[in-house]
């Protein structure tokens, strides 16, 4: 079995300390790192991210995925910055203001990066202003915004309103997500999509970045 | 009739007169909402929030519940002692990150209220394990409140019914290792570790249990809590929740069937259907809350696909409340049609929350009373 299938395979089962020592491991053997991010790491995590959309794993597999991805990432990151690979987009992300839950949106940002975005990671508790003044000042293409509280959803609607306020709207699109968000939601309060999962999230923003 | 003989009949398929009006409590903000609009007072507010305190049941008159389903008799049955809470940093904007009673980190901002923001948690290796953990998940006869118990059967209500909370097999364990070290260790670092924490735990609870019944105190059910569930499914694959708990839930439903208890119900949030075959095989045969108005959880499929073993205690979307009359009058339609399957109490989808209009709430008990059979 080559490395690279070895990545793919260990990233879908979560084992993150292998991932890092394989990687390392294709650093050593001179394979190109570039090959061993698309064939090895996000070869693994698209695997994941159609298994967890059509229900086939559940949460836990794709944070253990995610966090294997990550390791595996990072020993490589400064390679591919000295290669020059650039990132196929760039999108900014957090909980919206008076939430502080970050599980959704870090598995969001880590699929997002599974399928090569630059993710702007605000955090939480993010408000509309930060969301719209980061997408301005780092060009981001995609603004995605996380909510887990019915209280703190409303903020959505106020992320849009900055966009178009700063006129930046027909330039950045809006992706919302979370518990309580919907559809119906979505188009109530004029953002661009409202995705169900966050491998969906990851496949929306990445044709918003094409 | 009273109440309890409603509820019982209900989920025995036997006659009853009317339909009872459940319901599963309050959060706070909505009471302190009520209270501001002057429906009840402030007084009543901050006491009613505890499940079938006299205060919420003064509270359930007013609005016209027959009872609150979430009325059960418990023993110490989580970490004991307990972690002492401790703030361990303060930002500028008042957030703090605090050490829980359950061992994890949590981020609190001041007005942010309902579920945890968890930032770290302790129960990360077998040291920590076994030093700081296992003896706190250990039975001692000071956890059940034998005395208390021995005069249950005649200082009880018995107009309404009364459960025993026979503890949680896996929902508890998810508060302690938070969802990211549950995932972590089950997954990664050690299966073994987490299996052996699920073993401990549940044995410890299974001994509470034991020991409240073995007073002779009787019970309408039994009443687990999960939320091991959320919008698209359980947080963890089924195969390994089955793996990890079906022993401990036969175990445990066992002894509750041995003394007489036949109706077992399991509040777990979120979308359930996964985690349903563990369950029933078991002996848990109620689903509660069946959170349709957040997640879209609902009780007709699992009623097409496993019989009348299943009943249902739930299914109303409580956010009709904080809509309009016809809204209201809607949901009253669909349960109505729940109802007439048998085995099955309407009883708003989880806690009423903030914005729910307090007209409405009286409306909707009134009605759901009046409805003929």
């Amino acid at each position: 079995m080559s490395i690279l299938v070895e990545i793919c395979e260990n990233l879908q089962k979560g084992k993150a300390k292998i991932v890092k020592e394989l990687v390392t491991q294709a650093v050593e053997q001179g394979i190109n790192p570039e090959q061993i991010l698309n064939e090895g790491l996000l070869a693994g995590m698209n695997i994941v991210g159609e298994k967890f959309k059509n229900n086939e794993i559940y949460v836990p597999e794709v944070l253990v995925a995610a966090r294997a991805m990550n390791m595996g990432v990072q020993i490589i990151k400064p390679l591919l910055a000295a290669e020059g690979v650039k990132a196929t987009g760039k999108v900014c992300i957090g909980t919206v203001q008076g939430d502080l839950h970050d599980i959704g949106k870090n598995l969001v940002k880590m699929m997002m990066e599974g399928k090569g975005l630059e993710v702007v990671d605000l955090g939480t508790d993010v408000s509309p202003e930060t969301f719209v003044q980061t997408a301005i000042e780092q060009n981001c293409q995609v603004i995605c915004c996380s909510a887990l509280l019915t209280t703190t959803m409303s903020v959505m609607e106020e992320v849009v309103k900055k966009a178009e306020e700063a006129g930046i709207r027909d330039k950045v699109k809006i992706m919302i997500g979370g518990a309580p968000v919907s559809e119906e939601y979505c188009k109530k309060i004029g953002a661009d999509v409202y995705t169900v999962d966050a491998a969906s999230a990851a496949d929306a923003a990445v044709e918003f970045c094409k | 009739m009273t109440t309890r003989e409603r509820c019982m009949n209900i989920l025995h398929y036997k006659d009853t007169d009317r339909i009872p009006a459940v319901h599963f409590g309050y959060w706070r903000e909505l009471l302190d909402e009520w209270a501001r609009q002057g429906h009840i007072t402030p007084e009543m507010a901050k006491a009613a929030v505890r499940d079938n305190s006299p205060e919420q049941r003064e509270l359930d008159k007013i609005i016209g519940w027959d009872c609150n389903w979430y009325n059960t008799v418990g023993t110490n049955n989580g970490l004991s002692p307990r972690f002492k809470r401790e703030v361990l940093e303060t930002f500028p904007d008042g957030t703090q990150r605090v050490l829980t009673s359950n061992g994890v980190i949590e981020r609190i901002k001041p007005g942010v209220v309902s579920i945890p923001s968890e930032d770290d948690y302790l129960l990360k290796d077998r040291e920590a394990f076994e030093t700081l953990f296992k003896p706190k998940m250990q039975y001692s006869p000071e956890r059940v409140n034998t005395e208390a118990l021995k005069k249950f059967n005649e200082t009880r209500a018995t107009d309404i019914p009364i459960g025993i909370h026979v503890g949680s097999v896996m929902g508890h364990i998810r508060d302690i290792t938070t969802v990211m070290g549950m995932s972590y260790l089950i997954y990664d670092e050690d299966e073994e570790l987490f299996s052996e924490i699920v073993d401990t735990y549940a044995e410890m609870q299974y001994k509470c249990v034991e020991a409240a019944l073995a007073t002779g105190a009787q019970f309408d059910f039994g009443h687990y809590w999960e939320d091991i569930c959320y919008k698209s499914g359980p947080l963890l694959s089924p195969e390994i929740f089955d793996e990890l708990c079906r022993k401990h839930y036969k175990k445990r439903n066992d002894l509750l069937h041995k003394h007489g208890i036949d109706i077992i119900s399991l509040d777990c949030d979120g979308v359930t259907e996964k985690l349903i075959p563990t369950w029933l095989e078991t002996g848990v045969n109620v689903l509660f809350p069946i959170e349709i108005g957040t997640w879209g959880d609902q009780f007709e499929p699992a009623r097409k696909k496993y019989g009348k073993e299943i009943l249902g205690v739930g299914g109303m979307d409580k956010t009709a409340f904080r809509k309009d009359k016809q809204a209201v009058d809607v949901e009253i339609e669909r349960i109505k049609r729940l109802f007439d399957l048998g085995g099955f109490i309407p009883c708003p989808d989880h806690r009423l929350m903030p914005g729910s209009k307090f007209e409405l709430v009286q409306y909707y008990a009134e009605e759901i009373k009046n409805i003929r059979i």
